[in-house]
């Protein structure tokens, strides 16, 4: 064997989906009328394996009788190599089906660094990189995930996009896709353009060919306009609204070879009550919607008992607003009782710590703490809307002390608008607060405390799409660096360690993240020139990039190092989140003030979402 | 933990009324391309899917209590392996196999079950030999010359030192699957936690010393197609004790 990891090319893990009737069918008639969705993740097994978007849309598809799901992953850089040398497609793990094959190839685009692998995987998958050079029989490319709400610099490369929420959107897709499958089956015309018609419209369905952008002189686009009679002007993404009775897997695919995360999930809630100002996933996902802790109970016992599984983890955007919690962490842990099964969470906030449910989550495997406060001061926490005091923080963390915890992580953000050199020294001061509090904490209850592990860890703020931010400049990699020896020098202790993220990442993912079409050309010819896995630091080349960018006439700093006007058509104009865009506004001149704004649960500040009808925005109706 | 760890942490509980069943099984397909670990993963998942009263150690971290015969590497298939598995209470060989039947990945099959006495030892000690086919081109001819050599010194690299050791004691037979297939070889080598040869180590020497080809040797099939305790020649495979 040549490659790591064999087995991440190998399929056969238990739980996988093999619809023998349509197998046969094949056999016989050389043809299905099975539509067949290739569900494509961007990046190694290992890692797609662990998304739940995955699993989801797996389970949803094919519980579907007039679809066939399977999976398909980045080949690693040597699998690619030896694929291309030996003239191998990019296959599906469940029947090895190379991708061309395929009825409708699907990518979930989980972050922008992904995108080259996109199209590692078309070009291995032997399908043409861009839309308007697939023929009638080609497979349709489409795309979904948290990044598509801004996929403008891979628009020419996708036939269609589903934004928001997929499981019903998607069905109602491969529904469109069976009809033309049957039509063409029987000798009638259907072609691609009419598919692509009537998939548009399908509310959350975007189809990028269908819309032309202008740009002025200096690069600012001018103009997004349909260029089709009865094209929608705007795409509204789509949501689920009833989150209980919305099909999700009692039984998912386990892994043979271990995957990042190795457990199975609960999805508690969508979408977050806080609105802190820097976060997309706080606004693109709007309104909260929870499930019942009866849906969930019910969906944890199968699924551990499906699956075998040792830890059931509890998802959301901030699991501990999910308002029966201490009732749902109570009944999992009496129907796993005797089971070795352990709970557990993915991020807590400072301010709704409880002792009690980390001791219940950990009550068989303690882990360490993990919390952000995202800024230093309290200042910058309120500019970024981020509802926690230094108060709360040491509060809950001389309660952890106590209860004897000695492992601490903390995030903060480096680059926020508006921060000062006393904003990230702010960082260390509060860091060294809490170094002490933990041996005074130990001096207090006259115990001998071991030596604490405090991990301070920064990543740099990338100003999104969607977000009160989406018009800030984003600090260049000369200022963050500078912020990030401020930062080394003052936490220096044996006690701390310090880990920041690399920098040059995100001066490419802040292009992308607000880059328009013309960064499509960029991005192909990077791809040519064998950029892929980017959000690998040790595959990742930004000087490679700029070269690319600069070839084809484009600059970092007009995406980067610009504030853009508050009338500027932003590439993303025409998507539609549901949050009005006077409402990011006010919260950007609210974060310039540093004024807070309240919680969905304490106060309807009326940002727009209400006008999905359900969630949270009725709590009280 | 390692493996004798897990095997000792087994004995010290058998003074609680512990059930053992042992299970053989085979391994072919995609699932021969996982290490050691992830399979014993997949056998502990598989279990907890079933309703059988799997036993967990005790301690911090309780681990399900499974004891397999003999590692295996990635990439090697295996028609004739043994894990035991300790349950609360007895249940028949009936019972294990047909509460498996379904919860098993795929290409991971049960072949047989026993139940064995509580007084029995540890198979991971009981094992001292393993037979392995290999299939590669004219693998047949190399073997029975390397098998034709009093000593064969072969590199084997371990924990990052590389040591040099006379592989030649370690093999017991060699001998052609078919007398008139030259690309099938039968190996029966020494196996266990006292002496071990790997078939990996087997085809490096018959690069290094039989000039076969490198490329042959990585490409070869492997197969693990029985496991024996005893002594050569006087060896009992497990499934017939």
């Amino acid at each position: 064997m040549s490659v790591e990891n064999p087995a991440r090319y190998t399929g056969g893990e238990f739980g996988t989906v093999i619809k023998e009737e349509v197998l046969r069918q094949i056999e016989t008639d050389g043809y299905t009328d099975t539509v067949r969705f290739a569900f494509c993740f961007p990046d190694i097994y290992e890692i797609g394996m662990s998304n739940l978007a995955l699993h989801i849309l797996y389970h949803v598809l094919n519980e579907q009788e007039n679809v066939w799901c399977e999976r398909s992953f980045s080949p690693w850089k040597d699998m690619d190599q030896l694929m291309r040398d030996k003239s191998v497609p990019l296959f599906s793990l469940e029947t090895f089906t190379p991708l061309c094959d395929f009825d409708i190839v699907g990518f979930t685009l989980q972050y922008e660094l992904c995108f080259t692998n996109v199209l590692q995987m078309l070009d291995l998958g032997r399908i043409p990189l861009r839309a308007s050079d697939r023929k009638e029989e080609d497979p349709i490319i489409v795309a979904g995930g948290p990044v598509v709400y801004n996929v403008e610099p891979m628009a020419p490369f996708f036939d269609l996009i589903m934004i928001g929420e997929g499981e019903e959107m998607i069905v109602e897709f491969t529904n469109l896709v069976h009809e033309r499958k049957a039509s063409l089956a029987r000798g009638d015309k259907f072609s691609r353009e009419e598919l692509l018609q009537r998939a548009s419209r399908i509310a959350g369905i975007y189809v990028p060919s269908f819309y032309d952008v202008a740009y002025s002189d200096t690069g600012v686009i001018t103009s997004i306009l349909p260029n089709r009679p009865g094209v929608s002007q705007t795409i509204t993404k789509r949501i689920i609204k009833d989150m209980d009775s919305v099909s999700f897997p009692h039984q998912t695919i386990v892994p043979n070879v271990k995957a990042v995360h190795d457990r199975a999930y609960l999805e508690l809630f969508r979408g977050c009550i806080r609105g802190c100002r820097f976060c997309q996933a706080g606004y693109i996902y709007r309104p909260v919607r929870e499930k019942t802790p009866e849906t969930l109970c019910a969906q944890a016992v199968a699924l551990e008992k499906n699956t075998g599984y040792d830890e059931m983890g509890m998802l959301s955007l901030s699991t501990s607003d999910y308002r029966q919690l201490d009732e749902l962490t109570d009944q999992l842990l009496s129907a796993f009782d005797g089971h070795h099964t352990s709970l557990s969470l993915p991020s807590l906030r400072v301010d709704s710590f409880s002792l009690e449910l980390m001791e219940k989550v950990s009550s068989i495997r303690k882990s360490g703490l993990t919390f952000a406060p995202e800024a230093g001061t309290q200042r910058l926490r309120d500019v970024i809307n981020k509802g926690i005091s230094e108060e709360d923080i040491l509060t809950s963390l001389e309660l952890a002390f106590s209860g004897g915890w000695n492992t601490v992580k903390l995030y903060f953000m480096l680059g926020l608008p508006t921060e000062t050199d006393e904003d990230v020294t702010g960082i260390a001061d509060l860091v060294r607060k809490i170094e002490t509090l933990y041996f005074d904490v130990g001096r207090r209850n006259n115990v001998k405390m071991r030596k604490p592990e405090i991990t301070v860890s920064t990543s740099m703020f990338i100003p999104k799409p969607f977000t009160p931010f989406q018009w800030e400049r984003q600090a260049s990699a000369e200022e963050l660096s500078a912020k990030q020896m401020l930062l080394r020098e003052r936490l220096r202790s044996r006690n701390i360690k310090y880990i920041w993220h690399d920098l040059e990442t995100s001066v490419w993912e802040g292009v992308i993240a607000r880059g328009d079409r013309r960064l499509a050309d960029v991005l192909e010819a990077g791809y040519r020139r064998g950029f892929i896995f980017d959000s690998w630091d040790d595959c990742f080349q930004l000087a490679g990039w700029l070269e690319v960018l600069h070839e084809k006439g484009l600059e970092e700093t007009f995406y980067l190092a610009r504030q853009r006007e508050e009338s500027e058509i932003l590439p993303w104009e025409h998507i539609s989140i549901c949050v009005d865009k006077s409402f990011l506004l006010r919260e950007k001149h609210l974060a310039y003030q540093g004024s807070t704004t309240p919680t969905c649960r304490e106060e309807c500040t009326g940002c727009g979402a209400a006008t999905f009808g359900g969630g949270v925005c009725y709590e009280h109706a | 933990m390692s493996m004798l760890d897990r095997e000792k942490e087994m004995t010290t509980q058998l003074h609680q009324t512990t059930y053992l069943s042992r299970i053989r099984f085979a391994r072919t397909g995609s699932i021969a391309y996982v290490g050691h670990l992830d399979m014993m993963r997949a056998f502990e998942r598989a279990i907890r899917r079933t309703d059988l009263p799997l036993l967990h150690s005790q301690g911090y971290n309780p681990r399900p209590m499974l004891v397999f015969a003999l590692p295996i590497g990635v990439g090697i298939h295996t028609t004739d392996d043994y894990v035991d598995i300790a349950m609360s209470r007895p249940v028949e060989p009936r019972e294990v196999i047909d509460a498996l039947a379904s919860k098993l990945p795929p290409d991971l099959s049960v072949l047989s079950v026993q139940s064995l006495p509580e007084s029995v030892g540890s198979i991971m000690a009981a094992v001292t030999t393993a037979s392995y086919v290999l299939e590669a081109p004219g693998i047949v001819e190399a073997s029975e010359r390397l098998f034709g050599h009093n000593e064969v010194v072969v590199d084997k690299q371990s924990k990052g030192k590389t040591r040099s050791l006379d592989i030649r004691p370690l093999i017991h037979r060699v001998r052609p699957c078919d007398a008139s297939d030259p690309d099938r070889v039968e190996i029966v080598v020494s196996a266990g936690s006292k002496e071990n040869l790997r078939p990996d180590l087997f085809l490096a020497a018959l690069v290094m010393c039989e000039a076969y080809p490198v490329l042959a040797s990585k490409n070869a099939k492997i197969t693990r197609t029985g496991l024996f305790s005893g002594t050569y020649p006087d060896i009992k495979r497990f499934s017939e004790e």
